[in-house]
């Protein structure tokens, strides 16, 4: 589904990934974990579109077919099929929750079916359509989270990329987040995610990266991660 | 009511409803890309002068406004692609300071081409007529100024808060990078809301060419420093705010000069922009926003 081979990202005059591989296979859940400052939104933000690569190629298999998404703008990889909840939530404050559904689904062509999807949407976060009216900023962080990921969904994503999804969220907040992946996981929706919170996101990767100084030095399935001694010691906190 | 008083209520609320009109274009800008844009004045000289220009052509007036409006929002169009948008990344100083040069241009190359003799610019004579309203009268081009100001301004609350594009708009100037991801493609939006307020701009122009009969290549400074003030009082990046402040500066300005006894007409600019002053220190982020947010 997804193929990033050798990506070189400059911001300003630092060299934020030096040369990363990963891919992430069809109805996989992908875990890319790492420090802050690692290069983790660094890698979303390039695979989006908003931040532009230096060398390497993004291969995805959007709705028009294999392509490289390295020089592609962002609303077309959106239009391509992969959808970015970005990290802080980035809801639009000031428009009504609707309103910010229906910017999910800004780019389709098929308003019939686009209700259907809101209420599917609403299905999974019932508080969304309690509170439609509702300007965006008045909701509670968790609430601002599932609004983010709803709007993702809504634009249908073949592949979704999560950042950060559990930032800033109490306990119980994340608790019910990482659910709510199970559930997209479960119903066959291709996800990456990246997580400071790696003990949660090895529990429910397939695949995983640990990405640290901009590049890749571990991957294997969450499993192998979680059990590695490394990782153990560095992401979750347990000494060996 | 006093005919006085009520001519001078007509007075504010025509030179309100230029002010407004163009405010609410400086304001969509400013909200979408933190521009303050100091050309968007010179769109009320450009709309001015086309007017002038099919008038002469004989262009019946329902179609010269209609025309004016596609002017207005052509030349903004230029402008956003050509100047400011190579500019985006740039520091926020860089686009003002572009802003200001734009101006500049504007208004020389005004001056070469057309002179800058003043020319007189008239309605058609019934434009010129009043109409009694019981105990008072006003005249039709001011009662004209107001209604269609005011149905430019429906139109455009349409618009913005109830139809897809409109509210890609608003997505865009609230959040730019989160519009982006979600497939909003933001220069198509940002061209949109030049195109909306500087044809509007542009309108105001015919207007004020009409209201005040002469015009000239640098007409557009006073109606573009008003805008701001405007939009300062009311809330700079808000609709309404820049609608409400339009309106509430015209009238202060025209009722300080109309009810004050002849002596202090002169100091007309002083209380307006005392009243300015004393605004921002009671309420810094304007008269009609609840809260700003600022945005790095």
């Amino acid at each position: 589904m997804l193929e990033v081979r050798d990506l070189h990202v400059t911001r300003g005059a630092t060299e934020v990934l030096k040369g990363i591989s990963l891919e992430v296979l069809e109805g996989e859940t992908a875990a890319l974990i790492g420090a802050n400052g690692a290069g983790k939104s660094t890698t979303l933000l390039t695979l989006s579109g908003l931040l532009r690569a230096k060398s390497g190629t993004v291969r995805f298999e959007g709705a028009s077919g294999s392509i490289d998404l390295t020089k592609l703008a962002a609303e077309r990889i959106v239009g391509e099929g992969l959808v970015q909840c970005p990290e802080g939530r980035q809801i639009f404050h000031s428009l009504s929750v609707e309103e910010n559904l229906s910017m999910g689904g800004y780019l389709r062509r098929d308003r019939a079916s686009l209700g259907s999807s809101i209420e599917e949407v609403h299905a999974l976060f019932p508080i969304l359509k309690e509170r439609a009216k509702a300007a965006g900023g008045t909701l509670s962080g968790g609430e601002q989270m599932m609004l983010a990921i709803g709007r993702a969904l809504l634009a249908r994503p073949r592949l979704l990329l999560l950042d950060e999804p559990s930032l800033g969220l109490a306990p119980q907040m994340i608790e019910r987040i990482f659910d709510v992946i199970e559930t997209l996981k479960k119903r066959g929706t291709t996800i990456l995610l990246v997580e400071q919170n790696a003990a949660m996101a090895l529990d429910i990767a397939d695949r995983a990266y640990v990405l640290e100084n901009g590049r890749i030095t571990l991957s294997g399935s969450g499993r192998e991660l979680a059990d590695n001694d490394r990782v153990r010691q560095a992401y979750l906190g347990i000494a060996s | 009511m006093s005919q006085y008083v009520f001519q001078q209520l007509i007075n504010g609320l025509s030179l309100g409803s230029l002010y407004a009109l163009v405010a609410i274009g400086f304001s969509m800008i400013y909200g979408i890309v933190r521009l303050i844009n100091f050309a968007h004045g010179d769109l009320v000289m450009i709309g001015a002068f086309s007017t002038l220009g099919f008038v002469a052509m004989g262009v019946p007036w329902p179609l010269i406004l209609v025309f004016v409006l596609m002017i207005g929002a052509l030349a903004g169009m230029t402008i956003e692609a050509t100047i400011f948008r190579p500019m985006r990344g740039a520091q926020q100083v860089t686009g003002f300071i572009a802003t200001l040069a734009v101006s500049i241009v504007i208004q020389n190359v005004g001056l070469m081409t057309l002179s800058g003799q003043p020319r007189n610019f008239s309605f058609p004579a019934f434009m010129r007529q009043r109409v009694q309203l019981g105990s008072v009268s006003a005249s039709v081009t001011d009662l004209s100024i107001i209604g269609l100001t005011l149905l430019l301004i429906a139109l455009l609350l349409v618009v913005v808060y109830r139809t897809r594009l409109g509210t890609a708009m608003r997505a865009t100037a609230d959040n730019l990078m989160a519009a982006r991801l979600m497939g909003i493609a933001v220069n198509r939006t940002i061209l949109f809301a030049f195109a909306i307020g500087s044809g509007l701009a542009a309108v105001a122009g015919l207007m004020w060419g009409g209201k005040f009969g002469q015009i000239d290549p640098l007409l557009g400074f006073a109606p573009g420093l008003k805008a701001f003030i405007a939009c300062v009082i009311g809330g700079v990046g808000s609709i309404g705010g820049a609608m409400l402040g339009g309106y509430l500066l015209g009238l202060a300005e025209v009722l300080f000069v109309g009810l004050l006894p002849p002596a202090f007409s002169g100091y007309r600019d002083v209380f307006v922009f005392t009243m300015l002053i004393i605004i921002l220190l009671l309420k810094p982020s304007g008269l009609f926003v609840r809260h700003v947010e600022e945005r790095a």
